[in-house]
Parts: C-alpha cells; sequence; structure tokens
C-alpha cells in the first residue's frame, strides 16, 4: 500500500496553483479574521451578555441598518412614511458619506494641479530647477505634524482639512510624476522634434500621454493617504463625515456601529480603486502593466 | 549638404574628462547615402545626434544646407534602434502623428476648420507609407508592443520618411533584428532611398553592413591623442546588396585593414579584440 505524499509547493517559484485552490486561499484569510472575531465574540457575550467591546453579528446588523435609514440623531426626521431610498437619502451614513466623499473629490482634484507641476518641473530645466529641491524638502515635512498651524491658519472649516491632504500627499504625486516624466526615452522626445512637434506638443502629446496610466496609477496608490489625512482632519475638527462619526461613537463605545463604518470605509476605497483601475485599462489599451 | 567642422565632443567633468570625438571634418552631399561604422563606444551615435541637433559639440559646428543646428528639427527624420515609436498610438497613429502636428497647431486644433476631411486625407497617406513599407491595414492598427521588431523598424521608417525628411539619420536601426528580417529591412530602405533621393545617415558598427547599404563609408577609429577620428572614408558607389561576395569581402578588408591598425597603434585594445574586429 503506498501513502499518498502531499507536495508542499508553498515554496515553489514554478508552482501552478489550480484556480480553485487559488480562489479558495484568496479568501482563506477573510475567514480566519471573521471565524476568529466570532469566536471571541461569543465567548465575551457568554460571560458577559452586555458586552459592547466585541458585537455580535445581529447587532452590528442592527445598528448598520439604523446608521443605514434613520436620520441623525441631530436632525427631526419626518414621521410621514418614506421609501427606502428616501430613508437612505436622509440616513446618517448617507450624509457622512456625502461630506467625506465631497472632501475627498475636492482633495483629488486638487491633485491634478500636482501632475501639471511634476510634468512641467521634468519637461522644463528652469521649472525643474526652481522647484525640486524646494518639492523634495517639503516632502519631508511630516504632514500631520502641521495640523496645529493648519487649523490655526485655516481655522478648522473645510480648508484646513483639505490643504492637510494637499500638503500630506501633492509632494509625493510631484515627485512621482516628474520621475515617470523623467524615465521617457530621450529617443522619443527627439523624434517627436523631427515630426515637427513644438516642446507643449511633446509634453502633453507625447511624454504626458505616455505617463497617464501610470500617474492614474500612482494617484490611485495614493488614495489610502488622502484618505488618512482626511480622516484625521474629520477626527480632529468637524460636524460631519465618516471619521467625525466614527470619533463620536468611540466615546460611547459604540463599536456595533463603528465596525460597520469602518468597513463600509474599506469598501467605498476598494470599489473606487477597483473602478479607477478598470478605467485606467479600458482608456489605456495600450499599457500593459494596467 | 551636411557639413561637419572641426568637430570635438568630451564628457564629465574637468577632472576626469573624456574626450569623445576628436577633431571630425566631413561633408555629406545631398543624396548620398552614407554608412558611418566603428566600434562600440568609437563615437559614432553622438556624431549622429551632433548632425539630428540633440547634442552640442564642445567646439566645431554642423552645417546644414549653410544653418548651424542648434536642435532637431524636420529636417531630420530619425531612426533610433530602441524606442522608435510612441507607444499609446497605433502603428497608424504614429505614422500619421507628423502630419497630423504640422497640419493643426494651436490651442484648439480640435475645432479647426476642414480638420475631419485633413484627418481623413492624413490616415490615408499614412497607411500607404505604411504599405510601401510592407505593413497591411491590419497592422496599421496595431500598437506597438503587439508588432514584432521588424515590424516596428519598419513603422518606424514610414514615420520618418512621410515627413519627406532631407535627411534620414538612422542609429543601429537594424542592430536588434534577426539575420532574416535584417537582410529585408537592408533591401527596403536601399529601395527607398532610389524612390526618394533623401540622403541618409546610417550608423553601424557592422562593417559589412555599411559597405552593402552606403555609397560611401567612413570609418572612425581611436585617435591616439584621445577620442575618435575619421581614419577611413571610401566611396563604395560600386558595391549593391547583391553584388559578389568577393567584392564585398575585398571591401570590408579594406575598412577592417584601417581599424585592426587603429587597433594597434591606438594601444586600448587587446590583440583578441582586434582580431575579432578583422573578422567581422
Amino acid at each position: 500500500m503506498t501513502i499518498p505524499v502531499l507536495r508542499i509547493n508553498v515554496l515553489r517559484i514554478n508552482a501552478l496553483p489550480r484556480r480553485a485552490t487559488a480562489w479558495l486561499l484568496s479568501w482563506a484569510l477573510f475567514a480566519a479574521g471573521i471565524s476568529a472575531y466570532f469566536t471571541v465574540a461569543r465567548a465575551r457575550h457568554i460571560e458577559n451578555p452586555d458586552d459592547r467591546v466585541t458585537p455580535t453579528l445581529a447587532q452590528m446588523a442592527q445598528a448598520f441598518a439604523d446608521a443605514a435609514l434613520k436620520a441623525p440623531d441631530e436632525e427631526a426626521s419626518s414621521d410621514a412614511p418614506q421609501s427606502l431610498a428616501a430613508r437612505f437619502a436622509n440616513s446618517m451614513l448617507w450624509k457622512d458619506t456625502e461630506a467625506t466623499g465631497r472632501r475627498f473629490l475636492i482633495s483629488v482634484a486638487l491633485l491634478f494641479p500636482a501632475v501639471l507641476l511634476g510634468l512641467h518641473m521634468a519637461m522644463f530645466p528652469y521649472t525643474g530647477a526652481f522647484f525640486l529641491r524646494f518639492v523634495q524638502f517639503f516632502d519631508k515635512i511630516v504632514a500631520l505634524s502641521l495640523l496645529p498651524i493648519l487649523f490655526i491658519a485655516f481655522g478648522i472649516d473645510e480648508l484646513a482639512k483639505i490643504m492637510l491632504i494637499v500638503i500630506g500627499v501633492t509632494p509625493t504625486i510631484i515627485l512621482d510624476v516628474f520621475n515617470l516624466s523623467k524615465s521617457v526615452p530621450r529617443e522619443q522626445i527627439v523624434k517627436g522634434f523631427t515630426l515637427g512637434a513644438g516642446d507643449l506638443r511633446i509634453t502633453y502629446g507625447v511624454v504626458l500621454k505616455q505617463i497617464w496610466p501610470r500617474v492614474l496609477n500612482s494617484i490611485r496608490l495614493n488614495l489610502k493617504s488622502v484618505m488618512l489625512f482626511l480622516f484625521a482632519g474629520e477626527m480632529i475638527a468637524s460636524t460631519d463625515g465618516l471619521a467625525y462619526r466614527i470619533a463620536l461613537l468611540r466615546r460611547h463605545m459604540g463599536m456595533d456601529t463603528i465596525l460597520p463604518y469602518v468597513l463600509w470605509v474599506a469598501l467605498l476605497l476598494f470599489l473606487v480603486d477597483v473602478g479607477m483601475s478598470r478605467i485606467n485599462r479600458w482608456l489605456h489599451p495600450w499599457f500593459e502593466e494596467a | 549638404m551636411i557639413r561637419i567642422q572641426n568637430i570635438h565632443v568630451d564628457y564629465g567633468p574637468a577632472s576626469e574628462r573624456k574626450k569623445i570625438l576628436n577633431g571630425i571634418d566631413a561633408e555629406i552631399e545631398a543624396g548620398e547615402f552614407v554608412s558611418i561604422v566603428g566600434r562600440t563606444g568609437c563615437g559614432k551615435s553622438t556624431l549622429l545626434r551632433l548632425i539630428l541637433g540633440a547634442e552640442k559639440p564642445s567646439t566645431g559646428r554642423v552645417l546644414i544646407d549653410c544653418v548651424e543646428r542648434s536642435q532637431p528639427d524636420r529636417e531630420c527624420g530619425y531612426v533610433p534602434q530602441k524606442y522608435s515609436l510612441f507607444p499609446d498610438k497605433t502603428a497608424l497613429d504614429n505614422v500619421a502623428f507628423g502630419p497630423k502636428v504640422t497640419s493643426f497647431r494651436g490651442p484648439f486644433t480640435r475645432l479647426a476648420p476642414g480638420r475631419r476631411a485633413r484627418m481623413r486625407e492624413i490616415r490615408a497617406e499614412a497607411l500607404e507609407y505604411l504599405k510601401h513599407t510592407g505593413l497591411n491595414e491590419s497592422d496599421a492598427r496595431k500598437y506597438p508592443h503587439q508588432l514584432s521588431g521588424g515590424m516596428q523598424q519598419r513603422v518606424a521608417i514610414a514615420q520618418a520618411l512621410i515627413m519627406r525628411p532631407k535627411i534620414l539619420l538612422m542609429d543601429e536601426a537594424f542592430s536588434a533584428l534577426d539575420p532574416s528580417t535584417r537582410a529585408d529591412m537592408q533591401r527596403l530602405i536601399k529601395q527607398l532611398w532610389r524612390e526618394s533621393g533623401t540622403t541618409i545617415v546610417f550608423v553601424t558598427h557592422h562593417t559589412r553592413e555599411a559597405v552593402c547599404l552606403g555609397t560611401r563609408v567612413i570609418g572612425l577609429a581611436r585617435n591616439p591623442a584621445g577620442g575618435s577620428s575619421i581614419a577611413i572614408d571610401l566611396s563604395m558607389a560600386h558595391i549593391e546588396l547583391d553584388s559578389g561576395e568577393h567584392v564585398l569581402a575585398d571591401a570590408v578588408r579594406r575598412i577592417d585593414a584601417v581599424h585592426r591598425n587603429d587597433a594597434v597603434h591606438g594601444s586600448e585594445d587587446s590583440p583578441s579584440q582586434a582580431a575579432e574586429y578583422a573578422v567581422l
């Protein structure tokens, strides 16, 4: 009788996991994390039925439903029956998402001038000489350390939060675009001139077009930093937004709402990430790394 | 006419200055097909970039029709060995890029009157050029990464020729191709040169390729005083791609003899390098 030998392929570079195996592996850590959480939650609830640190699935579902279908406490809700969509539109979750989303979109929009600055710095030597050293230094400043200064200088309104994001993320984007533009082969630029293109046409029509998918990737990878700075700003000085709500609920030990909120933020960022990646691939079929 | 006058090129900081070209003087007549041959690192590509206007000499100057070169422009087409195509454009759009750029200038080109009709003409012309270099409509729709090395160079040649440049500068343009594709490309470029009458300056490190293609071969070799100088300037007008082996071998031998000599006198090359060069 032969004993079947399980071949361990984990450390083999040339291993070829089957599709089903790869799929199962990709979900394994999710399953492990969820199981571990509910095991701990069950044990804590057996010991203390009023435990608030590890809410049960039912408690979280109830809290999330309340957040998604009920108006915030601070607003008076009408007693008239409303459709599900209307209730969601008036809900705490939607209002917080809307407030955070608005700040997020403004911040992302403000990254585009940074892209142009990085491009110009790489393409035009005088612009590069003027800005590069300053941006390199600015990039080393820990943005969160500027938070008090920003609140003093710009007040505690939207501007301070958006400035925090701009200061935190734009130097990285500028330097990234600068390096991407510099990596375009010199031959392509010379070629552009021989085909009759001028300086601006080469900058925008040759270089920017070539690096654009990589720039979008760079912005996509920096979205987490954008959210990090945004959440820091909202947690410290805000009256709405997802991070404001999480900070507020922390004071009441509202883990049953905090956990779904954290997952909701992760889901939204994940969808933005996947969406940007798909759009990038669709817009640039020639880009092999997309 | 291209006039190269007493060109010297040095690189690096003053303490460790490296001489690349040392006193190059040459004249290339309109309509000539000149091959520049020499070892890797002898400054062939530098000389080509000086003609192109993409580099400035330390001393001396390059004139095209009595005008000094300051930066690359439409007068010179350019086909490098690598990165010759814009990766974000299809083969057709790569060829159409030049005519499009020169037809529509300014910030609002999409609103230019008659744009559509002109674009149709440009695309038709670009397709004609692609067909002339041996590609078909289906190839025209492909992106550079979907084309083989030989096809990419065909597109690059069409892209340069559609601008009807006075001079076509080719920098090791066929070096990365397999022997069979290389032979096809050599036939193609010779045919296009005959049809268009464009002056071609072709840089290569293959003596045989230089001899087969050029009506004249300029050989660069190390100068004992540093850098490279012109060691040989021979007319090859009597040689064709299909010339007999003995004719080719004789010409190659003559050029290599000069280089071999240079290798011995230059004292920087080992005897094995010199021997290797002799059998190229």
